[in-house]
């Protein structure tokens, strides 16, 4: 792969964060949303790799690095949240909590 | 400027792009007309919409699907026919569009399906396939943290919870049956999609008519992953440090968290049972057997009572 086409790349990037977002807003499942996070970082992933290589230097793996902690740390808070929550009202709807929107 | 370039340009640019036959070069700046990225944007749009769960008939989501897959297959040929005839020597590797193709169709589906265990498998298979892009770019180390840390260790957990907190579903062919309504039912899939979708084409517009410059790589040179721990032990190690604080950070608040004493809804405040409690005399009704630690009745012995 002597040549790169970074607008591919960072057209993959977009759509996944995209879909991350949509997922985000629609579905009413806990864990789901979270999931969709995850998405969203993986399309912020793509796109910090691709500048990387696109510059030819390192900061985009050193930020995806970053990405990748503040996911793992991300996952574990939220998924203790989430078993904190069900414990409360015994549903993973987001719905439930509708009065925490103030 | 660029609204008014967006406007003026419309679905002019799209023509030489959708010519049917060989023979057009497509010059930089016209990979993808604006006119173009507004429809499928619009019809992606419409098929997420089709596509996401709700209580509708099983045939309106394959449509949907259809419809999904097709725009996809569009945008990917769009921008084939411009990488096979793109200034550029040898285009996009093969490999990149398996891969795009595998990880957009995967996280499609993780927002998609209607059971968690499945969208995170799928999720499991997104994360593959962004491993080979990362792989693709030169990005070994970050492919193989990236299978290891998603798919090894953040999916396990996600699995593990979703297996923890998920009420029971009784195993049906029919579709939709047996789910929790909040699985089963999107939270406002218009509104969602026309404002996803807005946004995705505002992006694809900029990354594909607005980024032409950033074609060229200017220097080859992929820094492997030995240049990647020298980088991050070396001008980087501050932040190295902060990372894992962070880490630290999040096990102390998650096992804090999770360690908390709830009473649950069903029963009163802080009324524990006591799991110890004298055996009661055994009769012939298996439903009568007392289960204790638990006023859940989906957690009981025998469900149906």
């Amino acid at each position: 792969m002597n040549e790169v086409i970074l607008q591919h790349y960072l057209g993959v990037g977009a759509v996944m964060f995209i879909i991350g977002l949509i997922g985000f807003m629609t579905r009413r499942n806990l864990i789901v949303m979270f999931l969709c996070t995850e998405l969203m970082f993986q399309g912020c992933a793509i796109n910090l790799i691709a500048f990387g290589r696109f510059h030819g230097n390192l900061g985009g793996q050193v930020f995806t690095i970053m990405v990748l902690v503040i996911a793992a740390a991300e996952a574990s808070l939220a998924l203790g949240l989430v078993v904190l929550l069900y414990r409360h009202k015994n549903t993973l709807d987001a719905n439930a909590w509708r009065e925490l929107k103030g | 400027m660029a609204l008014l370039q967006f406007g003026s340009l419309g679905l002019i640019a799209t023509a030489p792009v959708t010519l049917p036959g060989g023979g057009f070069l497509p010059v930089l700046g016209e990979v993808l007309g604006p006119g173009l990225i507004l429809v499928l944007c619009i019809v992606a749009g419409i098929g997420t919409f089709m596509l996401l769960p709700s209580r509708r008939e099983g045939a309106t989501r394959k449509i949907g699907g259809a419809v999904l897959l097709l725009t996809l297959l569009v945008l990917g040929a769009t921008l084939f026919r411009y990488a096979a005839g793109a200034s550029v020597t040898d285009g996009v590797s093969p490999y990149f569009w398996i891969f795009a193709a595998i990880a957009l169709i995967c996280a499609v589906r993780v927002i998609t399906h209607p059971r968690p265990v499945y969208s995170a498998l799928y999720f499991v298979l997104t994360v593959f396939a962004t491993s080979g892009l990362f792989i693709l770019l030169a990005a070994e180390f970050m492919a193989a943290a990236l299978v290891l840390i998603y798919a090894g260790a953040i999916l396990v957990t996600y699995v593990f919870v979703i297996m923890l907190a998920q009420q029971s579903q009784t195993a049906n062919s029919r579709p939709l049956v047996g789910l929790a309504d909040y699985d089963a039912v999107s939270r406002e899939p218009i509104l969602a999609c026309i404002a996803g979708f807005m946004l995705m084409g505002m992006l694809l517009f900029v990354v594909f008519d607005r980024g032409q410059q950033l074609t060229a790589v200017p220097e080859a040179s992929a820094p492997g992953a030995r240049g990647l721990g020298e980088s991050l032990f070396g001008p980087n190690l501050v932040s190295t440090e902060t990372a894992g604080v962070i880490l630290t950070l999040a096990m102390v608040g998650a096992i804090t968290i999770a360690r908390r004493r709830i009473p649950s809804a069903a029963t009163s405040a802080g009324a524990l049972h006591d799991t110890q409690a004298e055996p009661t005399a055994v009769d012939d009704n298996p439903h009568s057997i007392p289960v204790y630690g638990t006023e859940n009745p989906r957690q009981k012995a025998y469900p149906e009572t």
